[in-house]
């Protein structure tokens, strides 16, 4: 430990030699403060006495979403083994699958950090201030909510963007308006398209073993929510062609097509343990349920948000399932919402503090939008059946609105019990 | 009903006024700093949107349209008038706009004096004339179609500058650096808000 702190100090003493390098304080400073305690102490405004300062709050963060990255880079793995038709039990080749999965994942992981804190180092620089915190949990963040098989540069590009004009351009970290780490994943989603849906993206090195021919006969590489919304088309086939009197051979087979494209959907449990195909993070409700756990447990995320979260995605399942009418609809609503990334945005997206609706009561009308659009977007758009992003970045603008109409209720109702009195 | 629905919908949130079409700009820009006059602005142009569109419509299918003028003598069957549409839909919006503004100066002094300017600018606004537009490039069946089309392009257009002016109101003290704050600013956060708004492309409910 001395040895560690007497480097930092012989750092601090040598930039501080000539004003040339003084600028580059925030550099050593940022690596300072993540391993020792920050020495210096609160001089004005409010005084809040707290055992944990914000690097803490984004270490705990961090630590919440170890699971969902220990079983993403197996299940990684598991995936790439499965496509070459070698995977055989869940745990046989236990050992190469976690190389394999580290191979893919850690350099989308090594990009994001690089890329990011350096954007961050440029602005602390240009305006003279210490590194913020903010970055250290998107940057884990946003290689979790990447496909496996993203091109690196896409993810250096996203990131760029997600910083600058997610947050920089706001004031940096506690500012930004809507999540960055979604930022930066709606871009390329946008941007991007074909690297981010579809086939050929969900599993390590599908496309080369497409061209080789390596690939196992039957496995699409689809994720289970892309199975179903296809399956729903099928349908949505179906009815026109009924409309337009293709006989019925023709509805039938489309339906029986339809059929068989949602029976590849996984189960409940396999859903549930994160057995499916997916962003590298977001397969397992387990882990991201353990991470939630953790957070609740030291008081950084808000239960208020992840159970009307919870409950505004069940409704409008329960709701579409009420309906009926195709194999997306009619899949149970628990079971729906175990799929993509709804238990992970549940914890780690629409919980981000400072996103989040600030007030009481806001957070619920907050989360119960975030999750009642995310799902509808999910099974009512046939284009983005990935939607619980966009239902969070939907909730995210909406936010100050909330907390606008939650605060003049309160001083309405305030004023007349003045009265009344 | 259903089909009324899908319009409204579709107008206030698929072809969103700000988001999809950057519509009504200047307006939406200059009035979005406190939410209050934003609330005022954006019932302003649902008010003028539900009842311009109708009248337009009615003004498009019995008068100017190819045709339109049959139900007078079927020898006005070869008359068409479309290209007086610009200044027809315009001289309506003026005058409802006119009306608009009486009315709020009656009955809200403190939000006329708040808008200013920007209230009898909205006969200019373009959100206005292009749902006009739109209106007759969709060829609605009926006007009821088109009156739930301009109340939805309007309560699009309201939320809309609701939502930034919240935002706005947020971000009052947060370091922006200088080169973007203001104009700037709203400019990137209507982006960012199109961005999440996207989600609602191409959506169909059944």
């Amino acid at each position: 430990m001395k040895f560690l702190r007497n480097i930092f100090d012989n750092a601090h003493a040598a930039l501080n030699k000539s004003e040339k390098t003084k600028k580059f304080f925030p550099l050593v400073d940022s690596v300072d403060t993540l391993v020792f305690t920050p020495n210096h102490t609160t001089q004005k405004g409010a005084h809040i006495r707290d055992a944990i300062d914000l690097k803490r709050t984004m270490m705990f963060v961090i630590l919440a979403m170890i699971p969902c990255l220990l079983f993403g880079i197996y299940n990684a793995g598991h995936w790439h083994y499965h496509a070459l038709g070698e995977a055989g039990g869940y745990m046989d080749n236990f050992m190469s699958k976690l190389g394999i999965g580290a191979w893919y994942v850690i350099p989308i992981i090594a990009v994001s950090y690089a890329v990011g804190l350096g954007v961050e180092f440029i602005f602390a620089i240009k305006n003279g201030h210490a590194v913020q915190e903010g970055f250290l949990v998107s940057g884990m963040l946003i290689p979790l909510i990447m496909p496996v098989d993203v091109p690196l540069w896409m993810v250096a590009v996203a990131t760029i963007f997600a910083v600058v004009i997610g947050k920089e351009v706001f004031g940096g970290t506690g500012m930004n308006i809507i999540n960055v780490a979604l930022t930066a994943r709606a871009f390329l989603f946008f941007a991007h398209p074909t690297s981010m849906t579809g086939d050929n993206t969900w599993v390590a090195g599908i496309k080369d073993m497409k061209t080789d021919g390596t690939l196992v006969d039957g496995f699409s590489g689809a994720t289970s929510l892309g199975d179903l919304a296809g399956a729903k088309s099928k349908y949505a086939e179906a009815a026109v062609a009924l409309a337009k009197d293709k006989g019925e051979v023709v509805v039938a087979g489309l339906k029986a097509e339809g059929d068989a494209m949602a029976t590849k959907a996984v189960s409940l449990m396999d859903s549930f343990w994160g057995f499916e195909v997916g962003s590298v993070g977001e397969t397992s409700a387990f882990a991201a349920l353990l991470g939630g756990a953790f957070l609740l447990w030291v008081g950084i995320a808000s239960w208020k948000v992840m159970v009307s979260f919870f409950l505004g995605g069940l409704s409008i399942a329960g709701l579409l399932y009420a309906m009926g009418g195709n194999p997306f609809y009619e899949v149970d609503p628990i079971q729906q919402l175990m799929y993509g990334g709804f238990m992970f945005g549940m914890v780690f997206m629409i919980t981000d503090p400072v996103t989040a609706a600030q007030t009481g009561t806001g957070k619920f009308f907050y989360g119960f939008i975030g999750g009642a659009l995310g799902i509808l977007i999910r099974m009512a758009n046939p284009a983005y059946p990935e939607g619980v992003m966009l239902g969070i970045l939907i909730a995210n603008v909406c936010a100050p609105t909330i907390d606008h109409m939650v605060i003049r209720a309160n001083v309405k109702r305030r004023m007349k019990r003045l009265k009344t009195a | 009903m259903e089909n009324l629905i899908n319009i409204f919908f579709q107008a206030a949130f698929i072809d969103n006024m700000i988001f999809t079409f950057f519509f009504g700009m200047c307006s939406y820009l200059a009035v979005s700093k406190t939410v209050k006059t934003a609330v005022g602005l954006g019932a302003a142009v649902i008010f003028v949107l539900g009842v311009t569109i109708p009248v337009n419509y009615l003004l498009d299918t019995y008068v100017l349209q190819e045709g339109a003028l049959a139900w007078l003598d079927p020898s006005y069957a070869e008359y068409d008038l479309s290209f007086l549409s610009f200044i027809m839909f315009i001289a309506v919006i003026a005058s409802i706009v006119q009306l608009v503004e009486m009315l709020v100066e009656k009955f809200s002094p403190a939000l006329y004096g708040a808008l200013g300017i920007f209230l009898p600018l909205i006969a200019v606004n373009c959100a206005i004339l292009g749902g006009a537009l739109f209106m007759q490039q969709k060829a609605f069946a009926n006007v009821g179609e088109a009156t739930s089309y301009g109340l939805g392009a309007g309560f699009g257009w309201f939320i809309a500058i609701v939502l930034i002016a919240a935002i706005r109101e947020r971000i009052k003290y947060s370091h922006v650096p200088a080169p973007v704050k203001g104009v700037g600013m709203a400019f990137i956060l209507t982006g960012l808000m199109g961005l999440a708004f996207l989600g609602f492309l191409g959506f169909k409910l059944v």
